[in-house]
């Protein structure tokens, strides 16, 4: 039976890889041939740097995906710490609004938005962030969620605290590392999602890197594949980075109970 | 015991952004779509979407998202059992992380991949073509219904292993543990125990990605062009002033449409969440 099961393993785990792995790597491919001839080189590439839009679109996506990530920090870590902490009853309704954008179809709050956002929002692309930081809550409300209900943070504050600790450096030295793994997840989130962030952008009439790849493939479908394949790329890499980081500090958490069980 | 009245207090900049930023939108397309172009109250911005093309955009979204979500949901569960089970090897967490990117950053990037994939010159029409079976050879196009089920589904597939993953982890190992020693056999342990408790949770992921493929814009604006009839692209078009209509406010009226249909996943969605968190207690 041991033989039977481990195929299967392996049969899925080589459809997995065929699902996810080959798409990327036969864009990769493609991104290097050569328009029009046979053969490959680094043409689309260097296309694109010479393309005028480029890298001011990238920069907007950059500047709008720090922003967002900042501002969903600002607003979601304090929330969540004192959902947990000292406002457990409400936490069904925070639970709640955090899954509606997942409800609310984006092309939907694109219309709302311009239906009810007032004109000087509306006047500046910086209305993006609000939106991105409302789209990115379903998954920015579940990594920190997760990471403080892994943690017994009343625990921790009330000895931090019984310690004599100000709230001040409770927050800094006890509550920030504790969640840590929790503040990056919820950062790479917000930060990824607004920098390919589409719906919302182009229905608003906005120019952001997304939204420019579109108009780009019009005239150089290679191009724009370029493009995709190394922001998949930088993607992949960032996250494989932060689930080694995150993986790392669990260990030392794992290390440092043991020794306290000895 | 003064202060807990208070407790709420903390979380007001929260109430307060998405207040502003999600319900006042949502209030505010839902009290247009019932204005007529003369500022009246009415439901003439709903009489298009009973019949004719507008009608057939959403048969045809509803379509396209029952189709996908029943593939990916399947497929995703099955990749979703072999990654648990194999977690930790190198290739699986970079698996974990390729599924992670596919379903966040989705959209734009992800319609060329598969452009470039699967186009008429790509890698995987050609490995296709080398085994006999060319793609090309009936009326398929990428830009079909048939090559946009396709796409979505390369996305959706991901999405489920993420969404799936918790409930599959969530299956103690006491359980199998325990039905073995009460003398039952793998299968048995599958088809009484393990699937029961999963079968909530898989319910739920399903409507969540049924959402997903329902609203989904991007990679289906980016790919089709608007060849295939899907109620968002409509909505799009409305927008960007391409299509004109003679009622203002008909795109409010599709958007709240939209709203309704993705509302109902949800409470599916929602039942199935409350089903599986039963088992969830310790």
């Amino acid at each position: 039976m041991k033989i039977g099961r481990y195929s299967l393993n392996a049969f899925t785990i080589f459809l997995a890889g065929t699902i996810f792995f080959l798409p990327l790597l036969a864009a990769a491919e493609f991104s290097f041939r050569k328009p029009g001839g046979k053969g490959h080189s680094f043409t689309n590439y260097s296309w694109l740097l010479q393309q005028e839009g480029f890298l001011p679109a990238l920069g907007t996506s950059l500047r709008l995906a720090v922003l967002s990530g900042a501002l969903n920090l600002i607003l979601m870590v304090p929330t969540m710490v004192v959902l947990n902490l000292k406002a457990k009853r409400y936490k069904s309704i925070v639970d709640f609004i955090c899954i509606l954008p997942l409800i609310i179809p984006v092309v939907s709050l694109a219309i709302g938005a311009q239906v009810s956002m007032p004109e000087f929002l509306q006047n500046t692309e910086y209305e993006l962030v609000f939106f991105f930081v409302i789209v990115a809550l379903p998954y920015t409300y579940r990594a920190l969620d997760s990471a403080i209900s892994a943690v017994d943070i009343k625990v921790l504050v009330e000895a931090s605290r019984s310690l004599g600790a100000t709230w001040f450096a409770t927050i800094i030295k006890v509550i920030i590392p504790a969640i840590r793994s929790g503040i990056i997840g919820s950062l790479f989130l917000s930060f990824a999602l607004a920098i390919g962030e589409f719906t919302l952008t182009s229905l608003l009439h906005w120019d952001t890197f997304p939204t420019w790849t579109v108009v780009a493939a019009q005239q150089n479908i290679l191009g724009a594949i370029a493009i995709s394949v190394f922001s998949f790329a930088l993607a992949i890499f960032a996250l494989t980075l932060v689930g080694i980081l995150a993986a790392r500090k669990k260990n030392q958490n794992l290390v440092l109970e043991n020794e306290e069980v000895e | 015991m003064k202060l807990k009245r208070y407790s709420w207090l903390p979380l007001l900049p929260f109430f307060l952004f998405t207040g502003y930023f999600l319900l006042w939108p949502i209030l505010g397309v839902t009290l247009k779509s019932f204005h007529n172009n003369a500022g009246e109250w009415s439901l003439s911005n709903y009489t298009p979407l009973i019949s004719g093309a507008y009608r057939h955009a959403f048969a045809t979204s509803i379509r396209l998202s029952i189709i996908t979500s029943v593939i990916s949901s399947v497929l995703g569960a099955f990749f979703t059992l072999v990654i648990v089970k194999n977690a930790g090897s190198r290739l699986t967490s970079i698996i974990e992380s390729i599924a992670a990117v596919f379903a966040n950053s989705g959209g734009v990037p992800l319609a060329f991949m598969y452009i470039a994939a699967f186009g008429a010159e790509g890698m995987f029409t050609k490995i296709l073509k080398f085994f006999g079976w060319n793609i090309y050879a009936g009326r398929f196009t990428l830009f079909s219904f048939t090559g946009v089920v396709l796409v979505y589904t390369f996305f959706m597939t991901p999405l489920m292993v993420i969404v799936f993953r918790p409930a599959i982890l969530g299956l103690r190992k006491e359980w199998s543990e325990a039905s073995l020693n009460l003398g039952a056999n793998t299968l048995t342990y599958w088809r009484r125990v393990a699937i029961p408790i999963l079968t909530p949770s898989f319910i739920g992921s399903f409507f969540l990605l049924f959402a997903g493929a329902f609203s989904a814009y991007a990679t289906a604006r980016a790919l089709t062009v608007g060849t295939v009839p899907l109620v968002p692209i409509i909505i799009g078009t409305l927008v960007d002033g391409n299509v004109i209509s003679d009622q203002a406010n008909l795109g409010d009226a599709l958007a709240v449409g939209m709203i309704v249909v993705a509302g109902v996943a949800m409470i599916g969605y929602i039942w199935a969440q409350r089903s599986a968190a039963k088992w969830r207690q310790s």
